[in-house]
C-alpha cells in the first residue's frame, strides 16, 4: 500500500523529510508543495551568498526528487490557493514546513519611521526573492539591532568590499547596491551582554579576513562558562582588527527603548544601559534582526497551541508539523534534519498503526495543479540561472516571479 | 575486501558520498555501510577495512554524529592494533584555520589507539569545483588497493 504524504514547504525540514521518508518506505507518494516557483526555502534565501559551502545540502536535497521521486509543486500556497483542509482531506498525512518569515518588531516608538528595516524583508531583498520590496537607501551610519547569526551576517555583507563577494550568488543589482552605499560606520547592538550573545564564535572570527573595515568591541563582560568564553575569546580577539575606512562596533547590554527623527525619517535610536543611563546612537538606518514569527496564511498559534503533541510534531490525527514551523525560528540546518529524521519515523509508526484506512488519492485529486511548476521547471530556472552567472559570481538568480514562470512553464507545454 | 563504510555527519552529505561510494564499490567488494553513530569501537575488524568518510563542523569540531564515538574510543581506550582504516573528510575552506579538523582529529584518535591508517587522508573542500565524489571515488579505489596488500598480508 502506497500512502501520500504532502509537506508544505520546500525549505531544508521538509526536504530532509521528504528524505528520510523515502529511504524508510521508498513507495510513499511524497509532494513538496511550495508557495514560491523554486524550492529550498531559506537554504536559497536565509543562508548568505557568500556561504556557498552550507547550501551544499542542496546536492541531497535533488536527490529526493531526481531519485528518490518526490513531486515539486511550485508556486501553490496553502491557504490561499488550496485549503489545509482540501489538502487534509486528499492526502494521508499533511506535514506543516512552512516555515516562519514574518520580522519580530521591538515593539517601542518609531518603528515606522522611514530608516527603520528588518532583517528577513533585508535579506530577502539582497538575495532576491520575488515577494521582497527594493533594497533601501541606508545612509551613512547604519545600526544592527541583535546578536544572532542572522545579525552577523548582514554586518559582514554590509561590510565587505566587493571583492570579497567573488564566488558568491549575489545578484547584480544587490551587488552594485552595496558597492554604491555610501556607509562608513556600522554598530552592532546587543539587548544582551556579550557573554550571552546568540552568534556561533566562528561568525565572528570569519570577520578578521574583512580589508576594508576597523573594529572594536565595546563593554564585553567576562564569564566562567565554557560556550561563553568562546564567544568572549572570539570577540576579543577582532577587537582592534584591522585598519580599513568602515568603523565596526560592537556594544551589549544596551535596551532599546525609541527610535525618533524628524518628518517621519530616522534619526538617532535610544537605548538604556545596565546602569540605567540613556545611550544615544545617531543613525541613518536601523536594522532588527531580532528573531521570526508565523505569517499570516496558516493559523499557526492555533494549529500549535491545539497540538496533540507539540514535541513529536503532531497536531491533529494525519496533521504534522516540523522544522521552524513547529519548532519557532530557533536552530541551523542540522537542528531540522534530526527533527525531521524523527518526525519521518512517527509519520511511518501511524501509517502502520492505521493500516486499515483506505489509501487517499494525493495530488490526483487536484487537476489544476497541472499549470502548477514541477521540479524539471524549477530546474529550467535552475540551469538557466547558473549558466547566466556572470564571471566572479555562481549563480545569476532570476528575481521576478514572472520571469521564473515564463521559463518554468511556458517550456513545459511546448515539451508536452 | 571487505569493507567497513563508515560516516561522521552534521547534515547529510558525509551520508550521500559514503553511499556513492558504496555503490561505486559494490560491484568487486563486499561493503556495508553504517552511520558512526551506530558503530562501536569493539566493532572493529582486522579482516576488513575500515573506510571513513567524515565532516567538520562548528569551529574545525566532530559533526554530531560522529561524537558519540569518539566519546566511546577515548572511554574505552580499545588497542586497534592490526585494525586498518582509510578516511576522507569533508570541509570548507572557508573555514581556512580548521580546514578538515574533523577527519584529522577522528584519524588522530585512530592511531593513538593503535589503528593503522591506508592511504592519504584528503580532505573535500565544499567552497572548490570539485565535486565530492569526483575526489572521493579515485581516493577510495587507491585506498582498496593499498588495503589489499595490507591486509592480505596480516591474514
Ligand atoms: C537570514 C537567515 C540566514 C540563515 N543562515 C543559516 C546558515 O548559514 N546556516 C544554517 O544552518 N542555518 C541558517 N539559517 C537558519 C535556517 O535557514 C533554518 O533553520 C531553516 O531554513 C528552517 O527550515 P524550514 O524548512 O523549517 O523553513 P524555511 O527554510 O523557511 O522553508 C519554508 C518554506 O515553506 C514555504 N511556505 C511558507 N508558507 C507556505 C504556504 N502557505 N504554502 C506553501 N509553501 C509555503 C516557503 O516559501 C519556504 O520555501 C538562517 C536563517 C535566516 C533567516
Ligand atoms: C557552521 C559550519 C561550520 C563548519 N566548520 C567547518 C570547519 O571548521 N572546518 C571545515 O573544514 N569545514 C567546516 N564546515 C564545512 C562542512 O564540513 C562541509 O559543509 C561538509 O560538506 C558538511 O558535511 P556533512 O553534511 O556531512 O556534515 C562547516 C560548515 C558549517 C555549516
Amino acid at each position: 500500500m502506497s500512502r501520500a504524504v504532502a509537506i508544505v514547504g520546500s525549505g531544508p525540514s521538509g526536504c530532509y523529510l521528504a528524505q528520510a521518508l523515502l529511504k524508510a518506505a521508498p513507495d510513499l507518494r511524497v509532494d513538496l508543495i511550495d508557495r514560491l516557483p523554486v524550492p529550498y526555502g531559506l537554504v536559497r534565501y536565509g543562508v548568505a551568498a557568500d556561504h556557498q559551502g552550507t547550501k551544499g545540502v542542496i546536492r541531497q536535497f535533488e536527490r529526493v526528487f531526481e531519485r528518490q521521486g518526490a513531486g515539486f509543486v511550485g508556486n501553490v500556497t496553502i491557504g490561499e490557493d488550496v485549503s489545509l483542509d482540501a489538502l487534509r482531506e486528499a492526502y494521508d498525512a499533511v506535514v506543516l514546513a512552512a516555515g516562519l518569515s514574518a520580522d519580530r518588531t521591538l515593539g517601542i516608538a518609531g518603528e515606522d519611521l522611514q530608516g527603520v528595516h528588518r532583517a528577513g524583508q533585508l535579506t530577502r531583498a539582497l538575495y532576491e526573492h520575488p515577494d521582497a520590496a527594493p533594497l533601501p537607501e541606508l545612509g551613512s551610519r547604519v545600526v544592527i539591532m541583535g546578536n544572532g547569526n542572522v545579525a552577523i551576517d548582514i554586518l559582514r555583507l554590509l561590510a565587505k568590499t566587493p571583492e570579497e563577494l567573488a564566488g558568491s550568488d549575489l545578484g547584480a543589482a544587490p551587488s552594485d547596491w552595496l558597492t554604491r552605499s555610501g556607509i562608513e560606520e556600522i554598530e552592532i547592538v546587543g539587548r544582551s551582554p556579550a557573554s550571552a550573545a546568540k552568534f556561533d564564535p566562528v561568525m565572528i572570527k570569519e570577520l578578521v579576513k574583512l580589508e576594508g573595515i576597523n573594529i572594536r568591541v565595546l563593554g564585553a563582560d567576562r564569564s566562567d562558562d565554557p560556550e561563553a568564553a568562546k564567544k568572549l575569546a572570539a570577540l576579543e580577539a577582532i577587537n582592534g582588527h584591522g585598519c580599513g575606512a568602515r568603523r565596526i562596533t560592537f556594544r551589549f547590554g544596551l535596551t532599546p527603548i525609541e527610535l525618533s527623527g524628524p518628518d517621519d525619517h530616522l534619526k538617532e535610536a535610544r537605548f538604556l544601559d545596565g546602569q540605567g543611563n540613556t545611550v544615544i546612537l545617531p543613525c541613518s538606518a536601523f536594522i532588527t534582526a531580532i528573531g521570526f514569527g508565523a505569517e499570516v496564511g496558516l493559523p499557526r498559534d492555533l494549529l500549535i497551541g491545539e497540538a496533540v503533541d507539540r514535541e513529536a510534531g503532531v497536531l491533529a490525527p494525519g496533521l504534522y508539523a516540523t522544522g521552524w514551523f513547529r519548532r519557532g525560528p530557533q536552530g541551523t540546518i542540522p537542528d531540522n534534519r534530526a527533527d525531521a529524521q524523527r518526525l519521518a519515523s512517527h509519520i511511518l509508526a501511524d501509517f502502520e498503526g492505521a493500516a486499515a484506512l483506505p489509501e487517499k488519492p494525493g495530488r490526483q485529486a487536484f487537476p489544476d495543479w497541472a499549470g502548477a511548476v514541477g521540479y524539471h521547471g524549477w530546474k529550467r530556472i535552475d540551469v538557466a540561472e547558473i549558466s547566466n552567472a556572470p564571471e566572479n559570481r555562481c549563480r545569476a538568480k532570476i528575481a521576478s516571479r514572472d520571469a521564473m514562470l515564463a521559463l518554468a512553464l511556458q517550456k513545459e507545454e511546448v515539451s508536452q | 575486501m571487505n569493507i567497513m563504510l563508515l560516516y561522521g555527519t552534521e547534515t547529510g552529505n558525509a551520508e550521500m558520498l559514503a553511499e556513492d561510494i558504496m555503490s561505486e564499490l559494490e560491484g568487486d567488494h563486499e561493503v556495508e555501510c553504517r552511520n558512526l553513530s551506530d558503530f562501536s569501537p569493539d566493532e572493529f575488524d582486522a579482516g576488513r577495512l575500515h573506510m571513513i568518510i567524515c565532516s567538520s563542523y562548528g569551529d574545525g569540531e566532530l559533526p554530531a554524529s560522529a561524537q558519540p564515538f569518539a566519546e566511546a574510543l577515548k572511554t574505552a581506550a580499545p588497542d586497534l592494533k592490526g585494525i586498518h582504516f582509510g578516511i576522507f573528510g569533508l570541509g570548507d575552506r572557508e573555514y581556512e584555520e580548521t580546514f578538515g579538523f574533523g577527519s584529522g582529529t577522528l584519524a588522530e584518535l585512530l592511531i593513538a589507539h593503535g589503528a593503522v591508517q591506508v592511504g592519504e587522508r584528503i580532505t573535500h573542500d565544499a567552497s572548490g569545483s570539485d565535486m565530492a565524489e569526483d575526489v572521493a571515488f579515485p581516493w577510495a579505489s587507491q585506498i582498496v588497493t593499498l588495503a589489499e596488500e595490507k591486509i592480505g598480508e596480516v591474514a
